[in-house]
């Protein structure tokens, strides 16, 4: 069985070919604005490098975020119209808990993870997890939107300078100021930053499979926009 | 040209649309339309819609292939609205056109949407045989090309600040008519009198073929100051003479413009193209001139992607697998179509 997995919700976009759960080759693309655009013709050029043809694909895993909303609608988009075309199961997994796994992987056994991707405005799509020592993930903090204050608030208690919990992420940037004795940025040069599309197959195979339907965390902005005045109009008419 | 079938995607604004065409003929034409969605916010809210086309596209895929009674492998080619739009709702259906082909071993064609609107008119029953004048009028669109070859419609006009579609909701909020206000304001017009407000037509600068609304909405907005409550009793009046303001000038353009190019023939295309009161105007302004005027039906004049099928067999398909790189874009090319 031929998988292939990809993940665009960060502006690094990540491909695998994986033969029954074994990585045939994976790749990275470099941080570029728009990367997601550049999938389509990675993947080929992946399979191509691979000896692999698109019909001997018998399984797509694809990266559902949270991230960057465009980014994640084209890994997403392709991915159905790839399952769609082929006639094969195409299954979801959270980005951000493939990011976490990757965090396990660097860190010492046992502590809490936490990955940032960058959400722009200044916030992160933030989480934290318990390794279950069994490539498992157990949830401490769910996966929201959040400010480099507001993440510090909820790894309190959590995270204390004995059992410190280690950060990594392109979402890292916004924290620096943040990081303490309790909280470790994971060092710049690690691997542990980037999404990769093999332990993302991986997820999906360990009980990581979800809908594929993409983890926003946020509204639109003219929703949000809306609620705020809808909200006003009826403390206007409360008063009144 | 050949016969085979076309699948034609398109997601470029509000609506998701796929469609099965071979040559002239309509094999299915779905339309999964967003308008309700976007109805709260007083306009179409980009985010919202390409987050619909993505959970929708698919499925509208299925439908249009289903109600054709074909499979994919019966698809001679894939067609995909490629610009211009929102470029969200554009890269959505880009993205999924693209991997439909490249899994599929099929050319892909990537087809402008406005060369989609002025196919619509070759597409059975229509079939609508150059040279003619088009006017394609919407929410997003107003254009005059004159067309000699389907292949290659040749620019005239643009609309220099708002759409056609776009100045008739605008003047309907003004009148208190809500969002989409169009479709109201019509029916306000038919009581009252278009002569009774003078507001200035339309049109840019005599002698070019752009049209302007920006001074015709500013008339309607300086009237209903002056108006005050008054304006309540005037309501169908005020509605027809500014429909009249916004329609004439697309009728007066299209005839003539038909007329110094020596055509036979006058189409329309687009939502716009449904409001009665720019049928009665070219209708009559045609009649005098001897000219046919085709207008497709409604279904074909709203996004829809069997208008894409259409300009797909008047644009040269990308082989496998040369379109992977290739990407949606939110502009025109100026000064036309992108075949
Ligand atoms: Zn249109």
């Amino acid at each position: 069985m031929i998988t292939l997995a990809l993940d665009t919700a960060t502006p690094s976009p990540s491909l695998a070919v994986l033969r029954d759960g074994v990585a045939l080759a994976a790749r990275t693309l470099s941080p570029a604005q728009g990367a997601g655009r550049r999938v389509a013709q990675e993947i080929h050029d992946l399979l191509t490098s691979s000896g692999i043809r698109v019909r001997d694909v018998g399984e797509i895993v694809v990266g559902v975020g949270p991230g960057g909303f465009t980014g994640l609608r084209i890994g997403i988009a392709t991915a159905l119209g790839l399952g769609q075309a082929l006639g094969i199961p195409v299954r979801g997994v959270a980005s951000i808990e493939a990011l976490a796994l990757g965090i396990v992987a660097c860190a010492p056994a046992g502590t809490i993870v936490a990955p940032v991707i960058d959400a722009k405005r200044q916030e992160v799509f933030a989480a934290a997890y318990r390794s279950d020592g069994d490539g498992g993930l157990q949830t401490v903090i769910e996966p929201h939107a959040t400010s480099a204050a507001g993440l510090v608030e909820r790894l309190d208690g959590v995270a204390t300078p004995a059992s410190p919990v280690y950060m990594a992420g392109d979402g890292l940037h916004r924290l620096m100021e943040v990081v303490t004795s309790a909280i470790v940025a994971m060092p710049e040069d690690s691997p542990a930053h980037h999404i990769d599309a093999v332990v993302l197959a991986r997820r999906a195979r360990t009980g990581g499979a979800r809908p594929v339907s993409p983890l926003y965390l946020r509204l639109p902005d003219a929703e949000v926009t809306r609620i705020r005045a809808a909200r006003q109009a009826a403390a206007g008419t409360a008063r009144a | 040209m050949s016969a085979g079938l076309i699948l034609a995607i398109e997601t470029s604004c509000d609506e998701t649309a796929a469609s099965v065409v071979v040559g002239r003929a309509i094999r299915s034409n779905v339309v999964a339309t967003q308008a309700e969605l976007h109805t709260p916010y007083g306009g179409v809210v980009p985010e919202v819609a390409a987050r619909h086309h993505l959970g929708t596209v698919n499925a509208v895929i299925d439908e249009a292939l289903a109600r054709a009674d074909v499979t994919l492998d019966d698809i001679e080619r894939i067609a995909v609205t490629h610009r211009p739009g929102l470029i969200g709702a554009l890269l959505v259906g880009v993205a999924t056109a693209k991997a439909i082909a490249y899994a599929a071993d099929k050319p892909l064609v990537m087809v402008d949407h406005l060369h989609g609107h002025i196919c619509a008119a070759w597409l059975e029953p229509v079939a609508l045989d150059p040279p003619f004048v088009s006017l394609v009028a919407s929410g997003g669109h107003t254009r005059l090309d004159v067309v000699h070859d389907y292949a290659a419609p040749r620019l005239l006009g643009q609309t220099r600040d708002d759409a056609a579609g776009e100045a008739v909701d605008k003047g309907a909020r003004l009148l208190g008519l809500g969002y989409p206000g169009g479709p109201a304001l019509e029916r306000l017009a038919v009581d009252g009198d278009p002569a009774a407000f003078a507001f200035p037509v339309g049109l840019a600068g005599r002698g070019q073929r752009d049209f302007s609304y920006a001074g015709v909405k500013t008339a309607l907005l300086y009237t209903v100051r002056d108006l005050g409550d008054d304006m309540y009793m005037r309501l169908a009046d005020l509605a027809a003479s500014y429909q009249e303001a916004v329609m004439r000038p697309l009728a007066d353009r299209l005839v003539d413009a038909a007329v110094e190019h020596g055509v036979p023939a006058v189409a329309l295309g687009g939502g716009v193209a449904a409001n009665g009161r720019l049928r009665t105007l070219v209708a009559e302004r045609a009649a005098a001139h001897d000219l046919r005027v085709a207008v497709p039906a409604r279904e074909l004049c709203t996004d829809n992607a069997a208008m894409i099928g259409a300009a797909a067999q008047f644009t040269p398909a990308i082989p496998w697998p040369d379109y992977l790189a290739l990407d949606a874009i939110a502009t025109a090319p100026p000064g036309g179509i992108a075949a």
